[in-house]
C-alpha cells in the first residue's frame, strides 16, 4: 500500500463494446456483402414462382403476390428444345447416368493410382505423374478434337458412354493428386508394419488405407459429382441431343430463340439444375471447402 | 557386368518398338513405320535368345518369377478375348460383343501387338527366373516387369492419360493447326497461314481483348475481394461459418446457373435498370449485356459473383496458417492492424497470392460457359472469348485448321503464364538443396 | 550358428551411400542395440534387415538362410514401430492377427497365439478395444504383441520407447528386458537414447556416417572407447579430452606428468604425441587423491544434482568437468584438489583418432 496511485485503474478507455464503431462497420460491410451474395439466389427464386403477367407487371426483387408451381412443373416436364418438348428431366437423367459412373470410375482409377504413387513407388512413376499433372492446365480446347476422333474410332462418340470416359481422364489430375497427398500423409510405419505382416498390393489397400481415408473419399466424391454436374463443354461436345447433360439442355431452354420468352420457367429450371451441386454443399459444409481448395485446378 | 548391358539392350528394343507403334497408331506414316515395330520386337526376341544361350535351362515350376510370369500369361489372355470380340462370327452370336463392336475394332492393333510384347515379357522372365535364385539381385528385367508389379498395372491409366491424352492429343493438334484441315483433318504441313488468318481476324483479335480485360480485372478484383473478405471474417466475428456459406455458395454453382441468372438480373426491360427507372430515376441506363461496349463487365459481375468466395477461403486458410505469435508481437509494437496486414501478413503469405493467381488465371482462359449461357457472344460478337472461337471454328465453322491454331495459341498463353510460377515452385526448390 | 549376419551390405540412394560395406554377426538371443544420432543409418540398417528396404549390395542371412531378396513377411522378423502402427481401424485382437491370417494359419492356432501373447504382455482385458482407446503404454505393448505372435526368432525395435514420457519408458525398458530374459529371442533395437542402450543390450553397435564406430559390451563401450567418437559420443556429461605427449611410459599434459605404467594399451606402448580421455566420475576428489598425481583447478559452476553434484571447472584452458558426491560441499570460485587415476582413462592417437 506504499503507493495509491498504482490503484487508480487503467489507462486509456475500456476497449471494445458489442456495439462499438469497429463491429458496426465489420458486420455491416459483411452484411452488405452478404446481399449481393444472395441476391441473385432471392431472385431465381422469386421469379420462378410468379406467373409471366405478374413478372412483366413488377420488379423482379418483389416477393411473388401469388405463389405459382407451375413454372416448375413446365421446366420439368414441358420445356422445350428444339423439337423437343419433354422437359429437363431427360436431361437430369442424363446427367445422373454420366455423373454415377463417372464419378466411381475416377475415384477407383484415381485412389488407386495415389496409392501406388505414395506408397509403391517405381521408376519412372514421377514423369508420369508430373506430365498428368502439367495436363491439368493445358486448355482443354487443344485435347477436345483429337478425344473426337479417338472416341469415334471406339464407336463411343455422343454416347453416355464416351462421356464417362472423358470425364474420367480429365478428372484425373486433380484426384491422384488429391490421393496422392492423403496417402503420403499417412504414417509410413503402418504401410511397413502391413508389409512385416505380409499383405501385399492389394491387401494393405483394401485392409489397412481404406478403411482410414473414408474423408479423402467423400472430399473426393463432392469434388466430382459438383464437378461433373455442373460440366457443359464436355457436354456439349461429346454428347448428342438424346444425351446432353441437364446443364447444356438448361443452356439450349433458356437461350432458344424461338417462342416467347418464360423468364419464371427459365429460372425454375435454373434452379432445378443449380439444385444437386447446391445441395451437396449445404450438405458437406467444410468437405466441400476442403474439397474445392484441393479442386480449384479443375476450375 | 555384361549381363546387365544385355538385359538393358533387350528393355531399350521393347521402348523403341513401342514408341514406333504408338507413333504408327496415330497416324504418322511412313514406309518405316509400317515395319518397325515388329522388325525391333524381333530384334528383341534375339537378345532374349542370346540370354538364353548363356543359361541353357528353362524352368516354370521352380521359377522364383512365377506370379509375374502368370500375370503376363493372363494379359495376353484379355488381348486374345477382345481379339475373339472383334470377329464377326463372334459378334453375331452375342448381343455384347455387337453392341461395342467398333470399339472391338479399334482396339484390335493394339491388342496383336501387347500379345507379342507380353510374350516376351513372359518368355524373358521366365529365362531370368530360372537363372537367378533368391541371392541374387534383381537384374534390369525383372525390376521392369517381374517386381512391383501390381503398382505399375495400378499406374497404367494414368501412364495412358498422361501420354495417350495429355501428350499426344496436344502434340497431334499442334501439328494439325499447320496444315489446312477444313472439314475433316489433314496431314499435309501449309505452313503459318491459318496462324496468319488467325491474327487477321478481328474476331480473334477482339476475343484476346476481352479475355485480356476480363483476366486483369478478375485477378485484380477477386484477389482485393478475396482478402478483404478474408480478413474481416478473420475478425473473431460471430457466424463466421454463416457468412462463409454465403460467400462460398456460388463456387458449387455451374458457369451456365451463374451465367443464366445474371442476364436475367441485368436484363434492362425487367432487372436492375427498370428497377432503377421505376424509382424515379429515368434516364438511368445500366444494360450491359446489350451494349458492345462494356458486355465483358456485365460478364465479370457474374464471373467474380462465382469465384471470390474461393479466393476469400484460400486467403483465409493462409490468415489461418500464419502464427498468431505474430499479432502479439504487432500489438505489443504498436503497430495498427492495416499496416500489420500489409507489411507483414500480406509479405507472408507469398506462396498463398501466387498458388491462388495461378488457380485464377488456369480458369480464365477457360472462359466459355459463362459466355455461352449470359450472351453467346453476343451483342454481336461484342464478348466472344477465345475458347468460344476454337469451339466454333471446329464444330460449327467446319474450319479445322483455324480451331486447331486458335487452341494452340491458348496453350502458348498457358505456357507464357505458366512459366514464372514453375520458375518460383523449381527454382526455389533447388535453394533449398 | 549366427542368428543373424550381415555381410558387406552397402545401400544407395541415388549418389548418397547411406550404408557402406557393413558387416555384422548376431549370435542366437542376443540382444544388440544399435546406437547413433540422428542420420546414423541406424533406422535404414534395420529397415534393411527387415526387408522394407531393398539393398544395394551385399548378403543378409537369418538363421543361416540368405533372406537378401525375400520379402519382410518371409523373413522370420517381427517389428515394432516408434509410432506403434497401430491399424487404427481394427481391434487390438484384429492388430495382432492381422498378419496371421495373411499367413493362412488355422483359427485355432491364431487363437492360442493371440492368448500367449495376451498373457505374456497382460493386454487380455484390452483385445477387443481399438487402439485409440488405449493409452501410449497400452498402444506399445499392443505393438510388441504383435511382433510376438508371429513366433519369430528375431525382433526388430525401431526406438520403440521413444514417444513416451521418461516415466513410462523406463517401465517398459524393463519390460522389455524382462521379455527378453522370458523369450531368449534375438532382439535388435534402435535408439539415440544412452540409457536404453547401456541399460538393454548384451552388445551396443555405435554407428556413424552408414558405418560401425565400435560393437561391443555396454562395459567395454564405455569404459574402454575405441575411438574419439565413441568416446565422446557416449557418457553424459562426456568424457574431458586434454591433447599432451606420450612417452616412455609417461603422459604429459603442462605441468601434469600421469605415470601410465597400469593403463592397457590396445597395442602395446608407444611415443608420441596423444589426447587423454578422463570421464567426470575418474576425477578423485578429497580423500581420495591420496597416492594420486593431483592439481589444482578452480570451480567455476556448481551444479547439485540430488544423488551427485556435478562440477564446471578448466584444466589447462579446456572444460573439466567432475562428478563429486551429492553431499559435496562445494561453491563456485573455490579452489579445489583433484587427482587423476590413469587406469580409467583412456589415450588415443590425435591423428588416426583411434585408441592407443
Amino acid at each position: 500500500m506504499a503507493d495509491p496511485v498504482q490503484f487508480t485503474g487503467p489507462h486509456g478507455p475500456k476497449p471494445k463494446t458489442p456495439f462499438s464503431r469497429r463491429n458496426i462497420m465489420l458486420y455491416g460491410t459483411l452484411i452488405v456483402v452478404s446481399l449481393y451474395y444472395l441476391v441473385p439466389l432471392y431472385v431465381m427464386i422469386v421469379t420462378s414462382l410468379k406467373g409471366m403477367p405478374e413478372i412483366r407487371m413488377g420488379n423482379i426483387f418483389a416477393p411473388p403476390m401469388e405463389i405459382t408451381f407451375e413454372p416448375w412443373v413446365k421446366a420439368w416436364s414441358q420445356a422445350c428444345t428444339g423439337l423437343n418438348c419433354d422437359g429437363l428431366s431427360r436431361g437430369f437423367w442424363n446427367s445422373v447416368q454420366i455423373t454415377i459412373p463417372s464419378v466411381l470410375a475416377s475415384i477407383i482409377i484415381a485412389s488407386v493410382n495415389g496409392y501406388a504413387l505414395a506408397n509403391w513407388r517405381f521408376k519412372g512413376a514421377n514423369v508420369f505423374f508430373g506430365i498428368l499433372i502439367f495436363g491439368a492446365f493445358i486448355p482443354y480446347q487443344v485435347m477436345i478434337y483429337p478425344i473426337v476422333i479417338m472416341l469415334r474410332e471406339m464407336g463411343l462418340y455422343t454416347k453416355l458412354g464416351g462421356l464417362v470416359i472423358v470425364h474420367s481422364i480429365f478428372g484425373m489430375p486433380i484426384l491422384t493428386l488429391l490421393f496422392r497427398n492423403y496417402f503420403a500423409s499417412l504414417p509410413e510405419e503402418l504401410f511397413k508394419a502391413a508389409r512385416v505382416d505380409g499383405a501385399r498390393f492389394w491387401g494393405i489397400y483394401f485392409r489397412i488405407m481404406l478403411p482410414m481415408s473414408m474423408p479423402i473419399f467423400v472430399v473426393a466424391v463432392i469434388l466430382q459429382v459438383t464437378g461433373i454436374w455442373n460440366d457443359f463443354l464436355f457436354g456439349v461436345i461429346y454428347a448428342k441431343p438424346d444425351s446432353y447433360p441437364m446443364t447444356v439442355q438448361l443452356n439450349n431452354i433458356v437461350n432458344s430463340v424461338q417462342g416467347v420468352k418464360e423468364y419464371n420457367v427459365n429460372m425454375a429450371a435454373t434452379l432445378l439444375t443449380g439444385a444437386v451441386p447446391l445441395f451437396i454443399y449445404f450438405v458437406s459444409g467444410k468437405l466441400f471447402v476442403r474439397g474445392v481448395a484441393a479442386g480449384a485446378v479443375k476450375g | 557386368m555384361p549381363q546387365t548391358r544385355i538385359e538393358r539392350a533387350f528393355l531399350w528394343s521393347i521402348t523403341l518398338a513401342s514408341l514406333f507403334f504408338i507413333l504408327r497408331q496415330v497416324g504418322v506414316e511412313g514406309a518405316i513405320f509400317e515395319y518397325a515395330p515388329e522388325a525391333i520386337l524381333f530384334i528383341g526376341a534375339g537378345i532374349l535368345a542370346v540370354i538364353f544361350a548363356q543359361t541353357r535351362r528353362l524352368d516354370l515350376f521352380k521359377n522364383r518369377l512365377r506370379g509375374p510370369i502368370l500375370g503376363w500369361l493372363v494379359g495376353i489372355a484379355v488381348c486374345v478375348m477382345v481379339l475373339v470380340l472383334a470377329q464377326k462370327g463372334v459378334q453375331d452370336s452375342w448381343e455384347f460383343a455387337k453392341d461395342y463392336k467398333k470399339a472391338w475394332k479399334a482396339l484390335t492393333p493394339f491388342a496383336s501387338f501387347a500379345i507379342k510384347l507380353f510374350a516376351l515379357f513372359a518368355v524373358a522372365l521366365l529365362i531370368v527366373g530360372t537363372r537367378d535364385d533368391a541371392t541374387t539381385p534383381r537384374g534390369a528385367i525383372e525390376r521392369a516387369f517381374g517386381s512391383n508389379m501390381s503398382s505399375k498395372v495400378a499406374a497404367m491409366p494414368m501412364a495412358f492419360t498422361a501420354v495417350g491424352i495429355f501428350v499426344i492429343a496436344t502434340l497431334w493438334t499442334v501439328y494439325h493447326s499447320f496444315t489446312n484441315s477444313k472439314l475433316l483433318p489433314k496431314s499435309e504441313l501449309i505452313g503459318f497461314d491459318q496462324y496468319q488468318r488467325l491474327w487477321d481476324s478481328d474476331r480473334w483479335i477482339l476475343s484476346i481483348k476481352n479475355l485480356a480485360i476480363y483476366g486483369a480485372c478478375s485477378m485484380v478484383f477477386s484477389l482485393v475481394i478475396g482478402f478483404v473478405l478474408a480478413a474481416l471474417l478473420d475478425q473473431k466475428i460471430r457466424l463466421e461459418s454463416l457468412f462463409r456459406t454465403i460467400f462460398l455458395y456460388p463456387f458449387a454453382l455451374s458457369f451456365i446457373v451463374t451465367g443464366l441468372v445474371w442476364q436475367w438480373i441485368l436484363t434492362p426491360e425487367f432487372g436492375v435498370q427498370h428497377i432503377v427507372r421505376s424509382l424515379g430515376w429515368e434516364s438511368f441506363t445500366f444494360d450491359p449485356l446489350f451494349n458492345p461496349d462494356i458486355v465483358i463487365y456485365g460478364i465479370l459481375i457474374a464471373g467474380l459473383w462465382q469465384g471470390t468466395g474461393l479466393v476469400m477461403c484460400l486467403m483465409l486458410a493462409g490468415l489461418r496458417g500464419i502464427d498468431q505469435e505474430v499479432w502479439k508481437a504487432a500489438r505489443v509494437d504498436g503497430i495498427p492492424a492495416w499496416k500489420t496486414y500489409i507489411f507483414v501478413v500480406i509479405p507472408m503469405m507469398k506462396p498463398v497470392f501466387v498458388t491462388t493467381l495461378v488457380l485464377i488465371a488456369s480458369g480464365i482462359i477457360k472462359l466459355y460457359d459463362l459466355v455461352v449461357a449470359q450472351t453467346s457472344g453476343g451483342p454481336g460478337l461484342a464478348s466472344e472469348v477465345p475458347a468460344k472461337y476454337v469451339y466454333d471454328y471446329m464444330f460449327g465453322g467446319q474450319n479445322l485448321g483455324q480451331g486447331f491454331a486458335a487452341s494452340t495459341m491458348m496453350l502458348v498463353g498457358v505456357l507464357i503464364a505458366l512459366i514464372p510460377f514453375a520458375y518460383l515452385e523449381f527454382g526455389g526448390r533447388k535453394k533449398h538443396g | 550358428m549366427n542368428s543373424v549376419e550381415i555381410k558387406n551390405l552397402d545401400l544407395n540412394f541415388g549418389a548418397v551411400k547411406v550404408l557402406q560395406n557393413l558387416n555384422l554377426d548376431i549370435k542366437q538371443g542376443e540382444f544388440v542395440v544399435l546406437l547413433g544420432s540422428s542420420g546414423c543409418g541406424k533406422s535404414t540398417l534395420l529397415n534393411c534387415i527387415a526387408g522394407l528396404l531393398e539393398v544395394s549390395g551385399g548378403q543378409l542371412f537369418i538363421n543361416g538362410k540368405n533372406v537378401t531378396w525375400s520379402e519382410p513377411n518371409e523373413r522370420g522378423i517381427g517389428m515394432v514401430f516408434q509410432s506403434y502402427a497401430l491399424y487404427p481401424q481394427m481391434t487390438v485382437k484384429g492388430n495382432l492377427t492381422f498378419g496371421l491370417k495373411n499367413a493362412k494359419m488355422p483359427k485355432d492356432e491364431i487363437e492360442k497365439r493371440v492368448a500367449r501373447a495376451a498373457e505374456i504382455l497382460q493386454i487380455e482385458p484390452l483385445l477387443d478395444r481399438k487402439p485409440a482407446a488405449l493409452s501410449g503404454g497400452q498402444r506399445q505393448r499392443v505393438a510388441i504383441g504383435r511382433a510376438l505372435v508371429r513366433d519369430v526368432d528375431v525382433f526388430l525395435f525401431d526406438e520403440p520407447l521413444s514417444n513416451l514420457d521418461a516415466k513410462l519408458r523406463a517401465d517398459l525398458r524393463v519390460e522389455i528386458k524382462k521379455l527378453h530374459q522370458q523369450l531368449q529371442n534375438t532382439m535388435i533395437y534402435v535408439t539415440h537414447d544412452q540409457i536404453e542402450a547401456m541399460t538393454l543390450a548384451d552388445r551396443i553397435a555405435i554407428m556413424k556416417g552408414g558405418k560401425i564406430m565400435q560393437l561391443g559390451s555396454p562395459d567395454e563401450i564405455y569404459n574402454r572407447p575405441q575411438n574419439l567418437y565413441v568416446a565422446d559420443f557416449i557418457g553424459s556429461p562426456s568424457m574431458d579430452f586434454f591433447e599432451g605427449h606420450l612417452e616412455n611410459g609417461v603422459f604429459t599434459m603442462g605441468d601434469i606428468a600421469l605415470p601410465m605404467a597400469d593403463y592397457e594399451y590396445a597395442n602395446g606402448p608407444v611415443s608420441g604425441p596423444a589426447i587423454v580421455g578422463i570421464r567426470p566420475e575418474h576425477i578423485l576428489t578429497g580423500d581420495q587423491t591420496a597416492g594420486a598425481v593431483t592439481t589444482q583447478v578452480t570451480i567455476d559452476i556448481v551444479e547439485p544434482m540430488g544423488s551427485d553434484t556435478l562440477v564446471y571447472s578448466s584444466l589447462n584452458c579446456k572444460p573439466l568437468h567432475i562428478r563429486m558426491d551429492g553431499k559435496a560441499k562445494v561453491a563456485a570460485g573455490e579452489t579445489i584438489t583433484i587427482g587423476f587415476d590413469p587406469v580409467s582413462a583412456s589415450l588415443f592417437d590425435p591423428t588416426t583418432e583411434e585408441r592407443i
